[in-house]
């Protein structure tokens, strides 16, 4: 405060001063001012007069005070001239009480010496809110003192209410009584922020509500909205409630129905609904909540609405976008390669003989994700079918041809099931399960009554054959993630509990549901997995395909913070290692989005690499007791001279319950020899799940980071950090964890740190920093990235497997030619998407051993076809203006980068930069948009966003020029 | 293209794009632009709005101390674990191997592209030559010195100034002892100093709470010797911020377009160093009214002014930079250099009057030994027409008299003759004033 700062120079300078032998000399008028201030003083120490004169001594004296003009940089006149006197005043005060004959000037003196007080505020004593608490029973005139001492009581509000919490409930009270007075005056006076600080303080917040009017609540609202994700809970819940409330009060329904979205409570979506009988805004809330929850169900019993939630017609808008922006005309893959423009220094013939199926494969996803939702291409549906390129890829790599139809035809259910039914009939298996794979596809985040897709794939789930059950295992999650459907959940979780079935179906199960009941704490399947994991044999767990179980485990909790907390403690009954990078995923799912810096402190120390001597020292003593364990058994075994099968793992568990391959042992001759080999072969295995759970704390920190923007610039350094001091497995993770926390946002600083990791040594590094370029500039065609994203291409030329990363990121890189986006976030970048995070994470955590599952060439495990988990993620990022019968409409909107007008004075404006363009427009990261003319159109949501229903102002008169 | 082959359905087509690939120009290259310096863009925190002060700028900055304690906890944890120092010494004997010795030096011309640039060497010729990759691309701006290898003359090193030249000539290393408190009088001149040019820089806050945009500068006026360079002097010495003090004059240069050119030099530094203010004294040495003149010297000086208005309020904001200027004759500046927005406030200095008087010989006697029958209070009247520095004059005459006459003290005699002589001079260079 700078008028408390001043006093301090004053005080410090004054005391310099009183050293010297002479006092400052002061110009008559402040002499003549200081001799009256005194003799007032002085008078009213007097004991012998009677209450009305002290009255009339305190009336010239408050005069006084009020009436001094303050500066900003100088103490008021009467307040410095009053400071010595005021231990004199306190005396009179407590001799008043004492004599208590005038009570009325005692309290008006306790007004006057709160005042005084706050010149005295150094000492901590806080006789500012004593006094003023004294002389409560005048309380209408506390605003004549000013703001300034307005913030300084509630400064001392806040500070006395944290300390007196629970020792003095009366004081408590009455305070709380004080804020209340205080505050409205705060809201008056422009200092919003002030007023919603005082409420936080004292644990009033639900009061504000009462205390705004249409004036104040915008500014309010947005204060305490953008406070939110900096809150520790429950504050934030709580801001987020009574943002809600006085939204709605104020019947500001697109708003409140963000933050009811934001909380991610049905029950207050439902209650906004039920504010208005209004269909056209029912309509539009629709499409609000069609990007966050395309699943919910309308409470009311109009099927326009219900469809305008279930994306229903979403391509037929998308369609219209592409239609308007010129972008019909298919684009083959090598019109983003541009092979021509590439540095053909490796050779003529860039191509090589290299795997030619597998750059058709990369081909096909380049193919699908830049023709996403355009229902044409030029590569895969061509007239003769026998010459598809689907017979251009061979073994799993068909089943993801086949698929991309799915994509190409994206939220277009009709036509995308029409196309792909006649590969279903198809002799091939993986043809078939492509074709399984791509219903699930094209049926993302789009819902009607039927459900096709569930009625489709249910019937191979159980299906003998592996790839069709795979397929249509992942298609189910694809298809319904986020929706809770109960039927897929009844079709699925057989498959996770049954322990006869190879592990990897069950895990893909597990991973189906999870997307499909994302962030629903849903009771069954968690016992159901973790039921898994204690029954699952224990060689079985060292399967790679465990992540996606245990990931399957995360997503349920999904931004559930503390909910988590009972299955953190059954995953301590686990014994297998596997439970600490369960326990790990768990935690950071269910932190996602938060920005929770104790979180991010844990999950940092787990980084720390283990002081190297010590976790020697630690191996020395485990081989000296495995030894001493292993001699154990084989004398055991030479005793009873039958089986160690139960002595083998009965000797695991005392030595070491990491050793997983001890179990296995089953000669009883074991040399020492042969057991320290062995356990040579265990310890890197055990080294690497060991360090699985680090790769993972690496992409927690970007979910928890990517919460709120402060976190998301910070996270950065962090990563630096970890690259630079991290183990091979953090090295990888942290170019995905970069992706992920400025997904579709492709900010230089990002994508330079990316570029350079794009040449790291470890091939494995770089494919996941090519991933991660393509991941940052998902669909905006950032011809920066796409030119180091070519350059890259002919690097890596030699290496079939980077260059396929290379072609899938320029495929991501221009997803729908530039029309969409991955971010997670929505509304304004407020709402996490809890979806399309799962989706990311998802492809992440497949990326942490990109060899074994992206770029695998098996052709019986899933690999590849796990990328079309990105699917649920994609949205166009566009804003289409409709009008009130719902058909597309041009309107001019201007479009510019959105400002943070919190705390503003004023009506500032809210983007920069703009430039007018008519709709329908693409909106890039960190845009906004606002109506040109908004006299003649009424926009009913209150952010230009996705699909926004205009209404004609019926006062609008058109101006004859 | 791998896969190439298999567009067999497009082919027309396909022949058709190869035989007239779009050309598209190349992205240009990230490097090698003249940039502000500063912190490292990857390296910089967050900036925190809103201004006001609130729970939500709290919060933010506690988030990011926070977050940079974490980091904190985690590298001291990480050295303690596995020091780096060991590795790093070996990189840099690989890095010192690859450069090779003798390196010659050389000015880096213009950069091509990432990994290429022109340099000049001192003995003359320009070579076209490559950049290694271990070089600090970011330090790279085109004239700047680089350390060339012997042979392949390619970049291997960057040589950093590490304080530009012209920033230690104007940079007040050392802060002037005067501060306010050895002011006397001049409260409000002192007020609204501070409230334009100091508040501004420590509490914005409190400008943006009130939606208004603080002042950008002052000019400081009056009689000569009332005291402008030292409330200058005063500001500099309490404030932290960057204070470059220039004097009029110098801007006006030898060569044509010398003065321009220090004059954005000045306003270049101190938006690099901001935040910061910049004190130019005499500033009716360039800023006297424009007129038509014959004299390309003349002239000169008048580009000079324009480009000072230019930087005051020109295209591009300055952001945290006040501007004092100091003149004892305001009537005869361009009145476009004291337009409202160039220069907000205009404090006037005068000549002290009796309260003021007696203060600033408090101040000036303060430190000197008196004799007891020295009275201060009879050598000021108000009639006499003295002003700060005259009375600082009168105390350095008496003591040079009491020091011709190897006194230990100064007496009243003293000051009186002092007094006598100041004001006689004074007296004729007025009457000199009337003669011409």
């Amino acid at each position: 405060m700078a008028v408390k700062d001043d006093l301090k120079e004053d005080t410090k300078s004054k005391q310099a001063k009183t050293k010297q032998p002479k006092e400052e000399e002061l110009s008559e008028e402040d002499q003549h001012l200081k001799d009256e201030l005194e003799m007032l003083v002085e008078r009213l120490n007097e004991s012998d007069h009677d209450t009305e004169f002290y009255d009339q001594c305190l009336k010239t004296l408050k005069d006084f005070i009020k009436d001094s003009t303050t500066s900003m940089t100088a103490v008021p006149k009467p307040l410095k001239f009053l400071r010595p006197q005021y231990p004199v005043l306190t005396e009179i005060y407590d001799k008043w009480t004492k004599n208590s004959n005038h009570s009325d000037v005692v309290i008006k003196l306790a007004d006057i010496l709160s005042v005084l007080a706050m010149t005295y505020s150094d000492d901590g004593k806080k006789e500012s809110l004593k006094y003023r608490l004294l002389s409560s029973e005048i309380d209408d005139t506390i605003a004549d003192w000013g703001h300034e001492y307005m913030r300084h009581l509630a400064l001392e509000i806040g500070e006395t209410y944290q300390e007196k919490l629970g020792v003095d409930e009366d004081l408590i009270h009455q305070l709380v009584q004080l804020s209340l007075k205080i505050a409205p005056f705060f809201l008056k006076h422009n200092a919003e922020a002030d007023a919603v600080d005082l409420l936080l303080e004292i644990e009033c917040i639900d009061k504000l509500p009462e205390f705004v009017d249409e004036n104040t609540y915008a500014r309010v609202c947005l204060y305490m909205v953008s406070c939110v994700p900096l809150l520790a809970p429950p504050d934030d819940s709580s801001f987020l409630n009574t943002a809600y409330s006085i939204y709605l009060s104020h019947n500001k329904l697109t708003q409140a129905l963000t933050l009811a979205m934001k909380l991610d409570d049905p029950q207050l979506i439902k209650q906004v609904f039920e504010v208005t009988d209004d269909e056209l805004i029912h309509k539009q809330l629709g499409f609000i909540l069609s990007q966050q929850m395309p699943s919910f169900k309308y409470p009311g019993d109009n099927e326009e609405v219900q469809n305008t939630i279930s994306n229903i017609k979403l391509h037929e808008y998308f369609a219209y976008l592409v239609k308007e922006l010129n972008l019909l005309d298919p684009k083959v893959p090598e019109d983003i390669y541009k092979s021509h423009l590439e540095n053909a220094k490796f050779g003529i013939g860039t191509s090589g003989s290299i795997d030619s199926a597998k750059q058709n494969l990369a081909a096909a996803f380049v193919n699908s994700f830049l023709n996403l939702g355009y229902g044409v291409d030029k590569l895969i549906q061509t007239e003769e079918d026998n010459k598809s390129w689907i017979y251009k890829t061979k073994g799993n790599g068909m089943i993801s041809t086949t698929a991309s139809l799915g994509s190409i035809h994206q939220w277009n259910i009709n036509d995308g099931l029409q196309v792909l039914d006649k590969y279903t009939y198809s002799s091939e298996d993986e043809v078939k399960a492509g074709a399984l794979l791509g219903t699930g596809i094209v049926s993302a985040n789009v819902h009607d009554e039927i459900e096709a897709a569930l009625a489709l794939l249910q019937e191979y789930v159980n299906d003998p054959k592996k790839i069709l059950q795979t397929s249509a295992i992942n298609g189910l999650g694809i298809a319904f993630a986020g929706s809770s459907n109960e039927e897929v959940l009844g079709l699925l979780l057989p498959l996770v509990s049954d322990l006869d079935i190879s592990i990897e179906v069950s895990s893909l199960a597990a991973l189906a549901l999870g997307h499909v009941f994302v962030g629903t704490c849903h009771g069954d399947i968690t016992s159901t997995i973790l039921q898994t994991l204690l029954e699952r044999d224990f060689t079985q767990l060292t399967n790679k395909f465990v992540r996606f179980l245990s990931l399957g485990l995360g997503l349920l909790y999904m931004g559930k913070t503390e909910q988590v907390e009972d299955v953190l403690e059954t995953i301590d009954a686990i014994e297998h290692p596997i439970s600490k990078t369960l326990k790990v995923l768990v935690n950071i799912c269910a932190y996602a989005g938060t920005g929770n810096v104790l979180q991010i402190q844990s999950l940092l120390q787990m980084c720390t690499a283990k002081p190297k001597d010590d976790s020697e020292e630690e191996k020395k003593l485990a081989e000296s007791e495995e030894d001493a364990a292993v001699a154990a058994a084989a004398a055991e075994g030479a005793a009873e001279g039958s089986s160690t099968d139960a002595a083998a793992p009965d000797a695991t568990e005392t030595a070491d319950a990491n050793d997983v391959e001890m179990k296995d042992s089953e000669d009883k001759e074991e040399t020492k020899k042969e057991a320290e080999d062995k356990k040579d072969a265990s310890a890197t295995t055990d080294e690497e799940e060991e360090e699985l759970y680090q790769g993972f704390a690496v992409l927690g920190l970007a979910c928890i980071a990517m919460g709120e923007e402060i976190g998301q610039d910070m996270s950065l350094r962090h990563f630096s950090h970890l690259m630079h001091y991290g183990n091979p497995l953090i090295r990888r993770a942290v170019p995905l964890a970069m992706g992920l926390v400025s997904s579709s946002n492709p900010q230089m600083k990002v994508f330079d740190t990316l570029s350079r990791h794009s040449h790291d040594p470890d091939l494995e590094v770089a494919q996941n920093a090519i991933y991660a370029m393509g991941l940052v500039g998902a669909g905006t065609n950032n011809a920066r990235l796409a030119q180091l994203l070519r350059q890259l291409a002919s690097y890596y030329i030699k290496s079939t497997d980077t260059l396929f990363m290379v072609r899938i990121a320029q495929g991501i890189l221009h997803l729908g030619k530039g029309t969409l986006s991955l971010n997670p976030f929505n509304s304004e970048r407020t709402i996490l998407s809890k979806v399309s995070l799962a989706s990311l994470l998802t492809i992440s955590v497949a990326l942490l051993d990109p060899k074994f599952f992206i770029l695998s060439d098996s052709n019986t495990a899933t690999s590849h076809q796990l990328l079309y988990y990105l699917t649920p993620a994609i949205k166009p990022r566009m804003l289409i203006t409709v009008d009130e019968s719902l058909n597309p409409i041009k309107v001019n909107v201007r479009v510019g980068q959105a400002v943070d007008v919190v705390g503003q004075a004023g009506k500032p404006k809210t983007i920069t930069g703009w430039v007018t363009q008519s709709t329908p427009v693409l909106l890039n990261y960190g845009e906004r948009a606002e109506l040109e003319n908004t006299e003649e159109w009424i926009s009913l949501s209150n952010a230009l966003e996705g699909i926004v229903i205009l209404k004609k102002n019926p006062e609008y008169m058109e101006v004859d020029n | 293209m791998p896969g190439g082959e298999g567009f067999g359905g497009n082919k027309k087509k396909d022949d058709k794009k190869k035989e007239k690939p779009k050309y598209e120009p190349p992205v240009e290259s990230k490097f090698g632009k003249k940039k502000r310096k500063g912190p490292d863009t990857a390296v910089k925190l967050p900036a925190v709005y809103p201004n006001t002060r609130c729970k939500l700028k709290l919060l933010k900055l506690e988030r990011i101390k926070d977050h940079l304690l974490l980091e904190e906890e985690f590298v001291t944890n990480q050295e303690a674990f596995q020091p780096t120092e060991a590795k790093q010494a070996e990189e840099r004997e690989k890095v010192d191997e690859l450069r090779g010795y003798p390196m010659s030096i050389g000015t880096l011309e213009e950069i091509i592209d990432d990994d290429h640039a022109i340099v000049s060497s001192t003995a003359g010729p320009e070579y076209y030559v490559s950049i290694m990759s271990f070089v600090d691309k970011g330090l790279l701006e085109p004239g700047c010195s680089v350390l060339l290898h012997h042979k392949t003359v390619s970049i291997v090193g960057v040589l950093q100034d590490d304080a530009d030249p012209m920033v230690s000539v104007m940079k007040l290393d050392k802060s002037p002892t005067e501060s306010y408190a050895d002011i006397g009088g001049l409260e409000s001149q002192i007020q609204e100093i501070k409230e334009a040019v100091e508040l501004p820089l420590t509490h914005p806050e409190l400008y943006e709470e009130m939606g208004i945009k603080p002042p950008k500068g002052v000019i400081l006026y009056g009689a000569p010797g009332t005291g402008k360079t030292l409330l200058a002097k005063a500001v500099a010495n309490q404030t932290s911020a960057t204070f470059l003090r220039i004097v009029g004059s110098e801007l006006i240069q030898k060569y044509l377009g010398d003065g321009p050119r220090l004059c954005r030099q000045i306003f270049q530094i101190a938006a690099e160093h901001a935040p910061s203010i910049v004190f130019i004294d005499e500033i009716d040495a360039i800023g006297t009214k424009r007129y038509e003149s014959t004299s390309g010297g003349e002239r000169e000086i008048q580009r000079t002014m324009l480009e000072l208005l230019n930087q005051l309020d020109g295209f591009d904001d300055r952001g945290d930079i006040k501007v004092i200027m100091a003149t004892n004759k305001i009537e005869s500046l361009d009145p476009a250099l004291i337009r409202p927005g160039r220069i907000d406030r205009k404090i006037l200095f005068e000549n002290p009057d009796g309260n003021t008087k007696k203060k600033i010989l408090g101040i000036h006697t303060s430190k000197m030994s008196l004799a007891p029958d020295v009275n201060l209070d009879e050598f000021i009247t108000a009639k006499d027409e003295l002003s700060g520095a005259d009375i600082k004059a009168v105390c350095t005459e008496a003591g040079l008299l009491a020091l011709r006459e190897r006194r230990m003290q100064v007496k009243a005699d003293d000051f009186k003759q002092a007094k006598e002589r100041i004001l006689k001079n004074k007296v004729e260079e007025n009457l000199e004033g009337l003669y011409l």
